[in-house]
């Protein structure tokens, strides 16, 4: 095997990956440095976007006039152009960075063709830029979560591509014989992405079905980017850094592997319960149901290994910055799941469909759940990829409060406020006429909003002390590092 | 398209779905990898992070720790 081999050769079926030899640590996370810091400084930049498109859409829902004459910045442009930066722009980097170091790292082999992720890096970003600016200009699709105008979709394919093909490249090299939960649901969310958006991209761009059918696939597309493929990268993370950081391993391996096969089984048919109460056949809404409620199983699989695995190591847990975000993250993976499982039965569903309890609900998973875990890896990954120190413990609790209490905040006003709001639009006099007007409504929900706004408020803070932590610790001098265990790994095999 | 041809692609894609879990599955059984999962979940450790040690703290806390195999 030649010292730089060739993707043809990476490629090969029929080459022996025993012929290759194993890497520590260390090396992995040296050859990783590259890439993976183009998509964190990436996804920095874009979840500061996100925070500020953010910020001004929540404040136009309770002052509709504040940026009223600026076409660029209406509510319906602002707020797409908002749920864009932070999935696709936010998310999506991240993913790209964590994803592949992990694999990388749990195949303990030499990393092959970074070139492949960096390249892979600026088509991504190139895409998400064109994307929201299209959004701002008034150029978006009509479907939800698949706004970014038709022009951007090659860039987007051709990143899942070779994002794809590096981490089937570095799975098929792997130097360890167990493939570890982490991997499973790594390589099924690239497995499951390309999967949800060709077929959203065939039924909804290219030749788009009409009627129920679009309304259908709009909503099993929407619904499974976050259960298959935010859902499987984060909770590899959690199976990832729970066990790695405290030094133990995960409460009950069977268990996972159950919790996977699960989630695999039925998140896919979970999505048509947004369409509870629409001209859908009752079947499919049923169906979408059943799913959602035996989504409990891997939820409560999940939570006994996350949860159990911790107890005990409260104090350690604590002390690291990234246990305190991966475990926030884990338990409101618990909670949300659950409320997601009751939102699906029909009687729930009556009163929070069409209210701000599932704007909450989505923030719950997108961040209480999602970007908290994130959070944690990208603490525990850059001191690894940099091999220097976090500058400010200050920034990381700040970081912490602001964006652990924020989302606490933002999930209980817009869910209380929504539960209201979803009562009083229902709420009927005794000849059926309703109770409240549409605008009494409106007018009642405000306090809720604005309650909304401060929280929203609370995560900018938080968001500017990570940022300022990421940057600080770029851009500072090496001298000023403090090498010491355990942050640090020790040397790479050239350096022992 | 016709409703029948959604439904078609619909089911194409729906078999690439189940037959890749299904492929999957055997895989994983004739590997090895659903067998002796306890000691798979120890594979994470090694020499550089081993089993039993804390490999994260708060940068202050870290300060007042000796430097350790530098």
């Amino acid at each position: 095997m030649s010292s730089n081999p060739s993707l043809i050769e990476s490629l090969n079926p029929t080459a022996d990956p025993s012929v290759d030899f194993r890497a520590r640590l260390g090396e992995v996370d040296e050859s990783m440095r590259k890439p993976a810091m183009l998509f964190l400084v990436s996804a920095v930049f874009w979840l500061l976007a996100g925070s500020a498109f953010a910020m001004i859409a929540a404040i136009k829902s309770t002052n509709p006039d504040f940026l009223g004459l600026t076409e660029w910045l209406t509510f319906g442009r602002v707020r797409t152009a908002h749920l864009n930066a932070m999935i696709f722009g936010w998310g999506n980097n991240v993913i790209f960075a964590v994803a592949p170091w992990i694999m990388g790292r749990l195949c303990k082999a030499r990393i092959r063709h970074t070139n492949i992720l960096l390249i892979a890096g600026i088509f991504w970003n190139i895409a998400v830029t064109i994307g929201i600016f299209g959004i701002l200009r008034g150029d978006m699709v009509g479907v939800e979560w698949l706004e970014m105008p038709a022009y951007v979709t090659p860039f987007v394919i051709i990143t899942y591509a070779l994002v794809g093909v590096w981490v089937v490249i570095a799975f098929r090299w792997r130097q360890s014989e167990h493939v570890y939960v982490s991997q499973w649901y790594i390589l099924a969310a690239f497995f499951w992405l390309p999967w949800l958006y060709t077929i959203a991209q065939v039924m909804l761009i290219f030749e788009p079905a009409t009627g129920v059918v679009q309304s259908l696939t709009n909503w099993w597309f929407a619904h499974n980017v976050l259960g298959l493929w935010l859902t499987p990268i984060a909770l590899a993370t959690a199976y990832y850094l729970i066990p790695k950081v405290l030094g133990r391993p995960i409460h009950s391996y069977y268990l996972s592997v159950i919790g996977f096969w699960a989630l695999a089984l039925f998140y896919n048919w979970a999505g048509v319960h947004h369409l509870i109460g629409g001209p859908v056949p009752a079947w499919v809404i049923s169906a979408g149901t059943v799913a959602s409620v035996m989504m409990v199983i891997p939820v409560i699989v999940t939570a006994i290994n996350h949860h159990l695995t911790v107890v005990g190591c409260h104090k350690e847990g604590w002390a690291s910055p990234t246990i305190r975000f991966v475990v926030f993250g884990a338990i409101n993976y618990t909670v949300v799941s659950l409320f997601g499982s009751a939102m699906a039965l029909r009687g729930v569903n009556e009163v929070t469909h069409f209210t701000h309890y599932t704007v909450g609900h989505a923030h719950h998973g997108v961040y209480g759940f999602f970007t908290m875990i994130m959070f944690g890896a990208v603490y525990y990954m850059m001191p690894r990829l940099l091999f220097r120190e976090w500058r400010n413990a200050f920034l990381i609790k700040v970081h912490w409060w602001m964006c652990g209490m924020g989302i606490i905040l933002m999930v209980a006003a817009l869910q209380i406020g929504g539960w209201f709001q979803g009562l009083q639009m229902n709420e009927l006099s005794e000849d059926g006429t309703a109770v409240y007007t549409f605008l009494q409504v409106v007018e009642n929900t405000k306090p809720w909003l604005w309650l909304r706004s401060l929280s929203g408020l609370m995560l900018v803070v938080g968001h500017f002390a990570f940022a300022i932590n990421v940057f600080w610790m770029i851009f500072s001098p090496r001298t000023q590092d403090q090498v010491t265990q355990p942050t640090l790994l020790t040397p790479t095999t050239e350096e022992a | 398209m016709e409703w029948s041809q959604y439904i078609l692609v619909g089911f194409v894609f729906a078999s690439l779905f189940f037959i890749g879990a299904a492929l999957a599955l055997n895989w994983a059984h004739r590997h090895g990898q659903l067998s002796n999962l306890e000691k798979g979940a120890k594979t994470i450790f090694d020499d550089d992070e081993p089993l039993g040690e804390v490999t994260d703290t708060f940068p202050v806390k870290r300060k007042k720790r000796s430097p350790k195999g530098i």
